[in-house]
């Protein structure tokens, strides 16, 4: 149960981040799109990208495992 | 006919009088001679009315067993006589007669409770008689001499906090397997939380509660389906370190070495962060204001430098966050660590990828002053912290510095100095000026004034005379005397003090809840809203703002300025000074309380007390001295009064009556040495009769005086004063004539109506509770100024009064003292024991005065008052502090003002003065006065 919960909680983390992570990459491209001077570097899109990513996965790390324990039960 | 029964388990005169009334009210019974002694009871009772099974089951009912013949094995002593049962249920044929479970179906659970305050069999049979009434018990077993309660109930009808609740009503206590860890390792208010939350998962773990400031963990747990080892090692699995305590002084020499060890490292890393902050900060900003830092030497502004300097702070000072993030992500909990590694590491890692790589434009600031500040910042947060914190729970160590190491003690006649452990119960300790008695005991030879001030607060030594107790840990002033050891090791006052105060500063205030709730979630808040505060200024505010063009931050780069405020947000968030509110607070008042000889056994008392606006006192004992003593003596016109006190006392001397006494102690206050009488006889409900030489004295009532002849009607005026006054008068004849009157009552003590005055200034209502008759009561309540007055009313409905009061929407305390009183100090919303009490009465408060002074109890309520303003002034600036401080890092003024009203260094270093604040203003608390 212990390992299980675990299990699923990382990849509902990972996944969750990856999905914030998409939607800056998206935001970040749909901004620059049709700029003539793009707003946005290539490195602040790589940085914010992993620093929301950061930040994503601490948030989604101390949800997940409550959301999979209820499930699991 | 004439039988002699056996009767098992009467222990008290209660028992006594419990036997006798049940056996009396059987009908065809025509007299009853209970023996305490014999263990028996000898009844006479009418054939053709009643049976002997008929008497036997009135004694079962009534609680106690019984045997053919009478029992003559010493029963086991009680340990107190005089702490009967705290109550007595009203019988209920039904519950009586309700089976004990013969069945036990699956749904079932048998529990064993450990139950404290029972001294009789009457307390069992209570305890199964009121755990019975509860539906879903199907059985309840009490066994009186191992003080176990074995239940079996059907959990989805009834709890076991229901049937604890139930028994504890009645004015029994559950014993639970108690524990005390020493944790290490935890940095803030969420370590606390994290730790009662993995303790808490734990089967059999009933309550914990994680007192950061004093680093310990308090644990009430079911021996039986948890050990120690789990809980340490539960605790050791999330990071810390835990170790159960062993003994008292043991552990607070490893605190304070550990609090020592803590301020130390502090000290070190501070030292380093500002050694090499100030540079680096000077170095950065030489980079900004050239002109104005033109004394900067240049090597200082190259970012090589900057970043060799900043990684060594990052190294050596910052490394515990790091370390502490990772011990804490490793088991799935996050803290404060998390918080400044998140921050810190975001501005050191851009900087180091500024440096050395080519980011392109909007890339060429760096942010090393902004993580070495940061750190410095924290650094010395902790260092402070660690400081203060120690301070808090100063009480506790002054306590325990009072215990005398060693005693000299009589061995084979010969007097020999030993550790105060080796003391045991029955040696004769032997004091000489100066020293400090080692232990509780009870003075057998000599006089001297000891100094009780430690202990009850009060700074005039008090004599003590052979019989008086005295308390281990007080100083014998002027004499020397020999002492019975009574109390030694945990038994002793002090220690009781000691494991009171710190049970009371590790339980919770209800209000600590909502702090709780936010600090339980804060963590997670704060990194949602610095992702939410990043979004917005990456995506719409930097734009929208024109952030680029700001003369602050032209040509920053959007990634930079969001960052930059998501540090900020990171940083400035403080969970610390929220979950540091109350029991900081909560440490100072309780230790404030023990130094004044007031012990307030935990948070919920404590926060109720300032909500009081009723006060009950019970009459005997806490308003009034609890003994009578002579008050008035009237003389006729041809006799003096020293010679109707003479009169009086050579009556009363063979007399055991309490009243009795009291007139033979008032004639030796006035200098009567009266001799004995001649013959002595008790009249039951008149009075007494002695022959003194050739003179009959008579001492007693009207009745006594007219049934032998005696004319005393021209004393009637001045006796009916007197009994309008609550003082029980009686006449004195002599011969055949009255010559006049001694009257004796219950008096008030010292400081009762003073108390009274204070509390009617305080605005709360003071009601007096007493079994008295109403003429006495209102005459002890006109002297003490108390306006409303509950008589005539029994002990066991004392709590019932208190309950009707509640029902008038009061907030009620109950002042007292007895056994009777426990269920109503159970009752109200807190009950307040005096010290000279019995126990049973001191285990059903909340609060316990030490000292006999009625005077405490306006201390206790403000106190009470002080410490809830202390917490609410510490929840008010810890959330506002976060309320104000997270939106203005969010940059939410940067419309406005056009640039970041808080930068992350300044933010690192409000953060750290919030906690350092919230302490501070607890520790001012000492300053303020509640007598």
């Amino acid at each position: 149960m212990k390992d299980k919960t675990g299990k699923y909680s990382l990849i509902g983390s990972i996944i969750s981040s990856l999905v914030v992570v998409g939607i800056f990459l998206g935001l970040s491209l749909f901004k620059n799109s049709g700029r003539a001077i793009p707003l946005y570097t290539n490195v602040d899109i790589m940085a914010g990208m992993l620093f929301v990513f950061i930040l994503s996965i601490i948030v989604s790390a101390s949800i997940w495992p409550g959301i999979v324990e209820k499930r699991l039960k | 006919m004439k039988v002699t029964i056996g009767i098992f388990g009467m222990t008290c005169m209660h028992c006594h009088k419990r036997v006798t009334d049940a056996i009396s009210k059987v009908k065809g019974v025509k007299s009853v001679d209970v023996s305490l002694e014999n263990k028996g009871a000898t009844v006479d009772f009418d054939e053709s009315v009643t049976n002997l099974n008929a008497i036997k089951k009135a004694v079962t009912d009534a609680g106690y067993d019984v045997g053919e013949k009478p029992i003559l094995k010493p029963e086991p002593e009680a340990q107190h006589v005089a702490s009967a049962c705290p109550v007595v249920i009203k019988e209920d044929k039904e519950i009586l007669e309700k089976p004990v479970a013969k069945h036990e179906n699956s749904a079932s659970t048998i529990i064993t409770l450990k139950i404290s305050g029972m001294t009789c069999a009457a307390c069992a049979a209570n305890i199964e008689k009121v755990t019975r009434k509860l539906k879903g018990v199907i059985s309840s077993t009490v066994n009186v001499s191992v003080e176990q309660a074995s239940i079996t109930y059907e959990p989805s009808l009834v709890s076991q906090k229901d049937i604890e609740g139930a028994i504890k009503s009645i004015g029994y206590g559950i014993v639970k397997d108690k524990i005390s860890f020493d944790i290490g390792g935890m940095t803030c208010a969420a370590c606390a939380q994290n730790i009662e939350k993995v303790l808490k998962k734990i089967k059999g773990v009933e309550s914990v509660a994680v007192n950061f400031s004093l680093a310990k963990a308090h644990v009430e747990y079911d021996s039986t389906l948890v050990s120690v080892a789990d809980m340490i090692s539960a605790i050791e699995g999330i990071g810390y370190t835990a170790s159960g305590k062993v003994d008292k002084k043991e552990s607070q020499d490893r605190e304070r070495k550990a609090r020592e060890d803590e301020i130390k490292k502090q000290r070190s890393n501070l030292i380093i962060a500002v050694v090499l902050g100030i540079p680096i900060s000077l170095g950065d900003m030489a980079n900004m204001f050239p002109n104005l830092l033109w004394f900067v030497p240049s090597f200082l502004a190259n970012d090589r430098v900057l970043f060799v300097l900043t990684t060594i702070i990052m190294l050596f000072p910052g490394r515990q966050f790091f370390v502490g993030t990772y011990k804490g992500l490793k088991h799935g909990v996050t803290d404060m660590n998390l918080l400044i590694a998140t921050g810190t590491g975001a501005a050191y890692v851009v900087s180091v990828a500024a440096t050395f790589l080519d980011l392109g434009p909007g890339y060429m600031h760096t942010y090393y002053e902004t993580a070495a500040l940061l750190i410095t910042f924290i650094v010395l947060g902790r260092y402070l912290e660690a400081t203060t914190k120690g301070k808090t729970s100063e009480a506790i160590r002054k306590l325990i510095g009072l215990a005398a190491k060693t005693a000299r003690i009589i061995v084979d006649g010969v007097e020999k100095d030993v550790p105060v452990e080796d003391v045991k119960v029955g040696d004769i300790v032997v004091m000489r000026p100066g020293e400090k008695l080692p232990v509780d005991g009870v003075v057998t030879e000599g006089m001297s004034a000891v100094d009780e001030s430690m202990i009850t607060g009060e700074s005039i030594p008090v004599e003590k005379n052979p019989g008086d107790t005295v308390i281990g840990s007080t100083i014998n002033k002027s004499g020397s005397f020999r002492f019975k050891a009574t109390k030694v090791g945990s038994d002793t006052a002090l220690a009781q003090i000691i494991e009171l105060v710190e049970n009371a500063q590790t339980s919770k205030a209800p209000i600590q809840k909502i702090a709780d709730v936010v600090a339980g979630h804060f963590i997670l808040a704060v990194h949602m809203i610095a992702l939410l505060a990043f979004f917005f200024w990456f995506f719409i505010g930097f734009e929208a703002f024109g952030v680029a063009g700001s003369a602050a931050f032209a040509g920053v780069s959007p990634f930079l300025f969001s960052l930059l405020i998501s540090i900020t947000v990171l940083v400035i968030s403080c969970p610390c000074a929220v979950g540091l509110a109350t029991p900081a607070a909560t440490m100072v008042g309780t230790g404030k309380g023990a130094e004044n000889g007031i012990l307030i056994k935990g948070g919920g008392p404590l926060e109720m007390a300032h909500k009081i606006n009723t006060i009950v006192f019970d009459k005997t004992g806490t308003l009034t001295r609890g003994e009578p003593q002579l008050t008035d003596v009237i003389s006729t016109a041809s006799h003096t009064e020293e010679e109707v006190l003479r009169m009086a006392s050579i009556a009363e001397k063979g007399s055991e009556h309490p009243l009795g006494e009291a007139i033979v102690r008032g004639a030796t206050a006035h200098n009567i040495n009266a001799p004995d009488a001649d013959s002595f006889k008790a009249i039951a409900g008149q009075g007494v009769e002695a022959g003194f030489g050739d003179k009959r004295i008579l001492l007693g009532t009207r009745k006594l005086m007219s049934d032998n002849g005696i004319d005393a009607i021209h004393l009637n005026a001045s006796m009916e004063k007197m009994e309008n006054e609550g003082k029980t008068a009686m006449l004195i004849g002599v011969d055949k004539e009255a010559i006049g009157i001694v009257a004796v009552a219950d008096t008030l003590k010292e400081h009762s109506k003073e108390a009274v005055d204070r509390l009617y200034k305080m605005g709360i209502e003071v009601v007096m509770i007493t079994g008295d008759n109403a003429r006495t009561a209102s005459a002890i309540a006109k002297q003490v100024g108390i306006d409303r007055v509950l008589a005539e009313v029994l002990p066991q409905d004392k709590a019932n009064e208190i309950k009707k009061l509640q029902a008038e929407g009061k907030i009620v305390a109950m002042v007292g003292d007895g056994i009777n009183d426990a269920p109503a100090l159970t009752q109200s919303d807190v009950g307040i024991a005096m010290g000279a009490g019995t126990d049973v009465a001191m285990e059903s408060a909340g609060i316990v005065l030490i000292k006999n002074d009625l005077l405490d109890v306006v201390a206790s309520i403000r106190l009470s008052k002080l410490t809830m303003s202390k917490i609410k002034q510490n929840l008010f600036w810890a959330f506002g502090y976060n309320t104000i401080g997270i939106p203005l890092a969010a940059g939410i003024l940067y419309p406005v003002y056009h640039t970041i009203i808080i930068t992350p260094a300044l933010a690192a270093a409000f953060m750290a003065m919030s906690s350092i604040s919230v302490t501070t203003n607890s520790l001012l608390m000492k300053r303020s006065r509640i007598k």
